[in-house]
């Protein structure tokens, strides 16, 4: 578990040093699996004792007591001050600052256990978690959060504008441990990735994503690959699954599973969020105009548009109906990301890397030598979640109770200063000669038209047809 | 060592930054907000809690969980479904 083994994922690494503590694979699956069984500990422990499987009382899960200790700054129109009072008109001052303390010891415990100095990491992780909060303040303006310009985005552009004016600060080096932010971020986003969801929309759900989504994912890596001929393949499979499952979270999961560079996520997250966008506003007016079907319509959006909050946006454009079947499709796909990144993380450790292999090492032993390690935590993660949610309607609060109150705000002020650090460290002139080629924007386009082109056609046999009553 | 001249040309590099940022997000955004579709966007955002920004279906306001009406005009699964299509087509075709 020392530092020997060749690093997982690209993202974000700060020094190549070697150092006497785990390899932060191994921090992220520790912690991120102990603060899991934290939430979901303390979530059973406060269980209501009336009601418990209530679905209608208790929508998104038993109350969790970690849920007063961790939020995110909320929408706000012209003064960002606005920001920390709820819909409810409640502050949520402390428990955005607690959030950054999370940040700041998580981090610290992961220093730790990866051999750091824990004074040298806490001013540098002081500051990344406020940058963190200023990203997600600017992440949460009206127009940007509802446009879904998410925030790994202004994550990224607070990295760039600290490394590119200031550079990377000598006292903020120890702290930049962005790949295992990331790491750890993904390991308990694990819990959030619940099979069991993909049965929601029956049959017709099922194949509108499972068929089409894994045709276009290789169809478009295939393309990029050996029609485009771009030189690297994690870039590829990174933008193939941002396009094809569900966005940045995708493409975050993906790019860990097969090693991209982080220019190489930057790059796919700006094409995504760029293109969400665009679709986001176009194709409601573009069903209407059709005179398609809502439901068909709505399939479509949700098997289409990259993000999830992009994809209900554009669904209520088309009515209630549109907008729920829309919602239901993409958690669909989003239950798929645990599977495909699984399943790509095999791949690139037995085959696309297999040409390095010795002759006499077997292909097994290879696999788990070069396995992103992580990618097992988030897996089983996602494993067990979904067989605890699968054991009746009481049970499956609890875990929504766990997801929803802690682990998934957890998640997200990690990403966000794991983005920060990407951003510091970036440097886009690796990726100037693609980018001029404009080569990964061609893949794009045309992985997208695939999409569109097979997902309409699966939703108008599904939802239109076939299944309809 | 930097020399101090480029500490300070990088602290303001750093300022003009800032500024620009705080341009945007407090001059420019609320204005753009003014424009008619872009405002009428925002409204239906807001009148039908819709969290635009979410990441994750569980960022959602409200978990998309398959609605009632749903299964009333959708066969979720096939038996009788695919059964009733099929002898509707052969019996198209034997016509």
């Amino acid at each position: 578990m020392t530092d020997s083994t060749p690093s997982s994922l690209s993202l974000g690494s700060a020094t190549t040093e070697k150092r006497s503590g785990w390899h932060e694979d191994f921090a992220a699956m520790l912690v991120g699996g102990f603060l899991i069984l934290l939430s979901l500990g303390l979530t059973w422990y406060a269980r209501p004792s009336t009601d418990a499987g209530d679905r209608t009382k208790y929508e998104k899960g038993w109350p969790n007591p970690l849920a007063q200790t961790i939020d995110k700054p909320q929408s706000w129109v012209s003064n960002p001050v606005d920001s920390l009072t709820n819909k409810k008109g409640k502050s949520v001052a402390i428990p955005v600052v607690l959030g950054m303390g999370w940040v700041v010891a998580v981090g610290a415990i992961g220093a730790y256990l990866m051999g750091r100095s824990l004074l040298q990491f806490l001013p540098g992780g002081i500051l990344l978690a406020a940058l963190s909060g200023l990203s997600y303040l600017l992440a949460t303006e009206k127009l940007i959060n509802d446009y879904n310009l998410e925030y790994p985005l202004w994550a990224l552009m607070v990295g760039l504008i600290l490394g590119n004016t200031v550079g990377e600060v000598t006292w903020l080096r120890p702290a930049m441990i962005g790949e295992y932010f990331i790491k750890t971020g993904l390991v308990v986003f694990g819990a959030e990735v619940l099979f069991s969801r993909l049965l929601e929309l029956g049959l017709p759900g099922l194949l509108t994503a499972w068929i089409v989504t894994p045709i276009v994912l290789v169809s478009a890596y295939w393309f990029g690959v050996y029609v485009l001929k771009i030189p690297s393949k994690s870039l590829c499979m990174t933008i193939s699954a941002d396009m094809s499952v569900c966005g940045v979270s995708a493409a975050i999961a993906t790019a860990g599973a097969c090693k991209a560079k982080k220019e190489e996520l930057s790059l796919a997250i700006g094409l995504s969020l760029f293109f969400t966008v665009v679709m986001m506003v176009l194709m409601p007016p573009l069903i209407k105009g059709l005179g398609m079907d809502v439901i068909v319509g709505g399939a479509w959006i949700g098997g289409t548009i990259d993000a999830t909050g992009a994809v209900v946006a554009a669904g209520e454009a088309l009515g209630k109906e549109g907008g729920e079947v829309a919602a239901t499709v993409k958690m669909i796909q989003n239950s798929m990301i645990g599977l495909i990144a699984f399943a790509v993380a095999v791949y690139w450790a037995g085959w696309v890397e297999h040409s390095e292999r010795k002759p006499e090492v077997s292909l097994g032993y290879e696999v788990w030598r070069r396995f992103p390690k992580f990618i097992i935590g988030f897996f089983l993660a996602s494993v067990v979640c979904s067989l605890l949610f699968t054991q009746g309607a009481e049970n499956s609060l609890w875990v929504d109770g766990a997801t929803s109150g802690f682990t998934s705000r957890l998640r997200g002020w990690l990403f966000c200063v794991g983005f920060v650090c990407m951003g510091v460290q970036t440097n886009f002139r690796e990726l100037a000669p693609m980018l001029t080629s404009g080569r990964p924007m061609v893949m794009y386009l045309v992985g997208q038209a695939l999409n569109l082109i097979l997902t309409l056609s699966m939703a108008s046999l599904t939802f239109g047809w076939l299944f309809r009553k | 060592m930097i020399a101090a001249s480029e500490k300070i040309n990088r602290c303001l590099r750093l300022a003009c930054a800032a500024v620009v940022v705080a341009a945007i997000w407090l001059v420019i955004l609320p204005r753009m907000q003014a424009i008619p579709s872009v405002s009428e966007h925002m409204q239906r955002m807001t009148d039908r809690e819709v969290n635009a920004g979410a990441m994750y279906y569980t960022e959602l306001e409200h978990l998309p969980l398959r609605p009632d009406w749903v299964a009333e005009r959708i066969a979720l699964w096939p038996e009788w479904r695919m059964k009733s299509r099929a002898s509707r087509l052969f019996e198209e075709r034997e016509r």
